[in-house]
């Protein structure tokens, strides 16, 4: 048999294959980061109470939800927490922090862990108060809440210099009525 | 200790209610005692009536009553900070526990289950193993002399993870693969029988982002693939790892595996993101001809132990972009012949994001026979390029290698170069299926036009 009758099978099958994935959902693009309107709230990055950190950059904090960082200075290993998919807030962190979609989002931890970078994976928490909960437990620990779900249990950081009470504060998310 | 948070809570809620109703009565008692007290002296200068006496005998009955509850409560709260204290003890041990997920990119629990994972963790009979899959098969024909074309099955890849505690974790690669095997151009195994192969095996302490030591079997960090696509054909684009960077069992020229000691972190420079690896092993195997397994994961062929030294940089001012050198010594003592000293030196400049990537490589690898004046380089390189388009990444390779007739480590790989174009296109966020063309140009040989389709996934 002549050896292009081979390659000429592969082909085929390549076509046939295609053709039956191509129902497939296609992947989420990334989503592009948009400028806060006047009804958004801002999105607080809070750590556990007893984490001496005040602020952090807007690259320091972009390490660490990479899971680039794994330890704060004080060698307490980081734990970072996230909302579970689809919630505004998640959405809100995978676009100005990470610009990544859901799959490259996993993609990357998964990378990540694959390759030992990346010492422990994100928690996921389904609501504001498991977080909260999570975060008052867990010294290492940090997440992200609406400035209106924070209370006394946790601890807010400034991010470059500037609280979520402020003006220029970078980290926004849509109002609870927009879900 | 038994006493759950939530009992502690409602304990310390519900003394304080109870004292502050307390103190609220004998408040009120004493004030109207108080307000009461003048005005009966201001009737009854005198003596009291015995009716008073009683009066007051009551209330200073109540009065000592009341007291000995506000002691009871006080006793109360002495022992809810006994046992708050004991919690704050306990706390530590559960939160060392928690923060493990390793096996998958992440993991969504409900508050109750967030809950239960911490007392889970407090048990430490169990093991917190995790394990993710990875796998592939591959039609796969060229136009090579004896090759036919095939369906192949490819690695079988368990990747398995264990938190041991905060500091320390147990990570694994165990790979299924059929043979034979080829280590330098020698078959060993039998064809189409498969035998397991544990590819990485190691114990990581992470002290903290500046040192990280890890014991056992690794991929040694010679350049940039080696350490970034390990054994999963899934994660990479193509179908196949570059030439220069193909495991010592398919033909590959490169040490890729190390047993031993590592060290890993950053170094402290700022935006420039410098990272170093430090590492000493056994080496490989360096008889010849090999017939046996190509790395020393048990007894080493002779005293010397190799080492490896890389640096890159990943600067926060270009995201994705990675750029390094490693340098490898090692000292080889072939039987009936003499030693061969082994450097390879690399260097990489990759730039890799969610839907772009780039990587750029280069290595010699230098072997110098000791008492002659002989020494063999072994230059190589490749670069790789793709973007994603939605689901579809459309790539290009192209590779060189090119080593001496009469080099004593790799005789038959010689000079192998060529392009390799390519679509990648994922069904799904854990299928991907490729279709490769491969073009090959062999020193004294016929060039080689290659196809191979894959399906590529992870479970």
């Amino acid at each position: 048999m002549p050896r292009w009758v081979g390659l000429l099978f592969i082909l085929i099958s390549a076509g046939f294959l295609a053709g039956a994935f191509s129902f497939a959902a296609d992947l989420t693009p990334g989503v592009p980061p948009e400028p806060p309107t006047a009804s958004e709230q801002t999105l607080a990055i809070v750590v556990n109470l007893s984490n001496p950190t005040e602020n952090l950059s807007m690259a320091e904090l972009h390490k660490i939800f990479l899971g680039e960082r794994s330890h704060w200075p004080n060698g307490r290993r980081i734990t970072l927490v996230m909302m579970a998919p689809g919630q505004p807030e998640r959405l809100a962190i995978l676009s100005l922090i990470y610009r990544m979609n859901e799959n490259d989002f996993n993609n990357h931890f998964l990378r990540g862990l694959f390759t030992g970078e990346v010492f422990v994976s994100p928690k996921t928490l389904a609501t504001p108060v498991g977080v909260r909960k999570f975060i008052f437990n867990v010294p290492g620990a940090i997440g992200y809440l609406r400035s209106s779900d924070v209370d006394s249990s946790v601890k807010i950081v400034r991010i470059d210099e500037r609280s979520p009470y402020e003006k220029a504060y970078p980290l926004h998310v849509p109002p609870p009525s927009a879900k | 200790m038994n006493f759950s948070v939530l009992q502690l809570n409602k304990g310390v809620l519900l003394v304080n209610a109870n004292r502050s109703r307390l103190l609220t009565q004998v408040s009120l008692f004493v004030l109207g005692v108080l307000a009461v007290a003048p005005v009966v002296r201001a009737q009854h200068p005198g003596e009291a009536p015995v009716s008073d006496k009683e009066t007051m005998q009551l209330l200073l009955k109540r009065i000592s009553l009341l007291e000995s509850q506000v002691k009871k409560v006080d006793q109360l709260e002495a022992r809810v900070r006994e046992l708050e204290a004991a919690k704050s003890h306990i706390a530590p041990a559960e939160i060392t526990a928690v923060p493990a997920q390793p096996s998958v990119a992440s993991e969504t629990e409900s508050e109750s289950a967030g809950e239960r994972t911490m007392s889970e963790r407090m048990d430490v009979s169990k093991t917190l193993l995790r394990i993710r899959g990875f796998g592939d098969t591959t039609l796969h024909g060229d136009t090579q002399k004896g090759d036919n074309t095939a369906f192949t099955l490819g690695q079988l890849d368990l990747f398995v993870t264990s938190d041991i505690s905060e500091k320390f974790k147990f990570l694994s690669e165990i790979v299924f693969e059929g043979g034979p095997d080829n280590i330098y151009g020698i078959t060993r195994g039998t064809n189409n029988a498969f035998g397991v192969d544990v590819e990485r095996f190691l114990v990581q302490y992470s002290y903290n982002d500046y040192l990280n030591v890890e014991a056992g079997r690794w991929h040694t960090a010679i350049g940039y693939y080696n350490t970034a696509f390990h054994h999963s054909t899934w994660f990479q684009t193509t179908t196949d790892r570059p030439f220069l960077f193909d495991f010592e069992d398919r033909g590959g020229i490169l040490p890729v595996h190390t047993v031993g000691v590592s060290a890993s972190g950053l170094i402290p420079s700022g935006r420039l993101g410098l990272h170093y690896v430090a590492e000493v092993g056994n080496g490989r195997a360096s008889r010849s001809p090999i017939t046996q397994e190509p790395v020393q994961n048990v007894v080493d062929d002779q005293a010397h132990k190799a080492f490896n030294l890389a640096i890159f940089a990943r600067p926060d001012a270009i995201r994705g972009l990675q750029v390094g050198f490693s340098a490898y010594r090692d000292l080889l003592v072939p039987a009936n012949s003499p030693k061969i000293g082994e450097t390879i030196l690399a260097a990489h400049a990759v730039f890799v994001r969610p839907q772009f990537e780039w990587l750029n490589e280069a290595l010699v690898v230098r072997h110098s026979v000791f008492g002659t004046s002989q020494v063999f380089n072994t230059p190589g390189f490749y670069t790789q390029i793709s973007k994603q388009f939605r689901s579809y990444r459309p790539y290009f390779r192209y590779q060189y290698v090119n080593s001496s007739d009469k080099e004593p480590v790799f005789p038959d790989v010689r000079l192998r170069q060529g392009p390799s174009v390519g679509l990648r296109y994922d069904a799904s966020e854990s299928v991907a299926l490729k279709l490769q063309y491969d073009y090959t140009v062999l020193r004294g040989q016929p060039a080689i036009n290659a196809l191979a389709l894959q399906v590529g996934f992870t479970f």
